[in-house]
């Protein structure tokens, strides 16, 4: 879209304005704008909201699914809150930690895109600490010690070795 | 756990969250910094989808805990139901609770807070448990640790939505994995005079972070103050998110300073003239809007910052950003204001703090 105060340079910032209580937004490139100056802090941001963004990648993923296959999904219902994938589509919020496993072939797709990932690599509660993830979480911090070794991040070496100890020690206790 | 509505409320009123002094790290240009957790119980329903009798058996479980847990023994503890709206608003203004908070049904849901303002908890927002924590400059790391204790208190009475794959489970996709939202916020004045922070901020989209505004989602710029936090929650650790904001945040900083550097040997006059003026419409004011006064002590900030004024302490900017809100207004004088009588207390709040 082109400046609408310049119309010759291509728009980068939306403006908006009410005045008298009637809003009106207008589309400028960076030099028009900067004619504000001093009113450039109070320009709206990019109207950014992830939740929208993730309403409109629930639609456009519909958009490529095989036709025939589309209402077969919808009136997937998750057997604990009885959301269907449906509702899921409209409002972009789950029922319940089920939804997850219901919805799970559906929600991978949308996980990467809105992620890029769909691995969790974070945090894991203590009760669920058992033994399996435990040697994966050390053999995991084993690996960046390493990496951190080479780049000489020594502060970081000594922080990944006592988190090492603390997991082999509970392993052991175990 | 204290719980007097009425005494809570009075000493908020006239305390100052313990990160407003403005003492952190890279305080000139960092604000606060900011850590949120979201939290599920296993298979009950998430709150939007939970019957009356899920949330309160949310609630109930959660504050039995709260209560018997001596880490909280300092805490407040208020229940929304117990609210009028001007107060529920005025806890967010003090960034206690969040706006969707505001908008909720008020049944069976409560927030506890520490006395110093700096953490609070929230049963039955969007999750079943938000935990958030603030801290004055540049300090991440030290608010993880904070929170990451408190999720390992709470978590002793509870069982958390988890699983390997998907991390902690949220009602939005948005926030599952860490379920950590970690924000900081910026005080770009150079980087906006100088027109520079259009393609920052165009770059940092692409880099997957979100910018807001002062009060947070779906806010406009305002008074030169940017909130920057990370938009992926879901494939690296805790760690490595607050490593690579913090990462980010330094260059922003390092490219503020500069500006600014740039800015006080080329355009000293102008800005002890904005300064200076800024400064007599502040302190003569008889009616100001809250959007005039954001932009006045920005711009009265940045001489306070290039040491151009040194009568004004940041920690009273960074006061009155809150005293102007217009709930805080209304409590501090006791009773419902309309717009203009606003403007008019809020004149004179200002005169009588700078």
């Amino acid at each position: 879209m082109l400046c609408q105060i310049c119309k010759s340079r291509e728009a980068e910032l939306i403006l908006n304005s009410t005045i008298n209580g009637i809003k009106s937004e207008f589309h400028i490139c960076k030099e028009c704008a900067a004619l504000f100056e001093h009113q450039l802090s109070s320009l709206a941001l990019p109207q950014f909201n992830l939740n929208d963004l993730l309403i409109g990648l629930l639609s456009a993923l519909d958009f490529y699914e095989k036709e025939g296959s589309i209402p077969v999904y919808r009136k997937m219902i998750c057997t604990n809150c009885q959301l269907s994938y449906e509702e899921f589509q409209k409002t972009g919020k789950l029922g319940c930690s089920q939804c997850y496993q219901f919805f799970i072939e559906k929600l991978k797709p949308i996980l990467i895109k809105l992620q890029g990932n769909h691995q969790h690599s974070g945090k894991i509660p203590h009760n669920m600490i058992n033994a399996n993830n435990m040697r994966k979480e050390i053999s995991k911090l084993k690996k960046e010690l390493d990496n951190a070794v080479q780049k000489e991040e020594y502060e970081k070496a000594a922080r990944l070795r006592d988190e090492i100890i603390k997991y082999e020690r509970i392993n052991k206790v175990r | 756990m204290k719980k007097n509505k009425a005494e809570i409320l009075e000493r908020l009123l006239f305390s100052c969250a313990d990160w407003i002094h403005g003492k952190g790290p890279f305080s000139d240009v960092v604000i606060s910094s900011r850590i949120r957790l979201a939290r599920n119980l296993e298979n009950i329903p998430f709150p939007a989808r939970a019957n009356h009798l899920e949330l309160q058996k949310i609630s109930n479980l959660l504050n039995k805990g709260f209560q018997e847990n001596i880490v909280f023994k300092r805490f407040n503890q208020l229940f929304l139901h117990q609210l009028s709206s001007i107060e529920m608003r005025f806890l967010m203004e003090k960034n206690i609770i969040s706006s969707y908070y505001l908008n909720t049904d008020h049944a069976h849901r409560f927030c506890i807070f520490n006395p110093e303002e700096t953490l609070s908890i929230m049963v039955n927002e969007e999750d079943h448990i938000r935990i958030q924590s603030f801290s004055s400059g540049l300090q991440l790391k030290k608010i993880w640790k904070k929170i990451d204790d408190v999720d390992n208190e709470i978590e002793k009475k509870v069982t958390y939505a988890f699983n390997e794959k998907q991390g902690y489970l949220t009602t939005c996709p948005t926030n599952v994995g860490t379920g950590m939202r970690a924000s900081v916020m910026l005080y770009l004045p150079a980087l906006v005079m100088q027109n520079k922070i259009g393609d920052i901020l165009k770059a940092l989209s692409k880099l997957g972070y979100a910018v807001r505004g002062f009060y947070g989602e779906g806010s406009k710029a305002m008074g030169n103050l940017f909130q920057v936090s990370n938009q992926i929650t879901l494939g690296f650790s805790e760690d490595e998110i607050i490593e690579s904001l913090i990462k980010l945040c330094s260059k922003m900083i390092t490219q503020e300073k500069k500006a600014r550097k740039y800015l006080f040997n080329s355009d000293m006059e102008e800005i002890e003239d904005r300064t200076w003026r800024s400064y007599g419409i502040l302190k003569n004011a008889r009616i100001i809007s809250s959007v005039e006064a954001m932009e006045l002590l920005s711009r009265l900030r940045f001489g306070v910052e290039l040491g151009i004024m040194s009568e004004i302490k940041r920690s009273c900017l960074n006061q009155l950003m809150f005293l102007i809100q217009p709930a805080y207004l209304q409590l501090l004088f006791g009773k419902k204001l309309n717009e203009n009588e606003r403007d008019f207390q809020r004149a004179a709040i200002i005169r009588e703090k700078i």
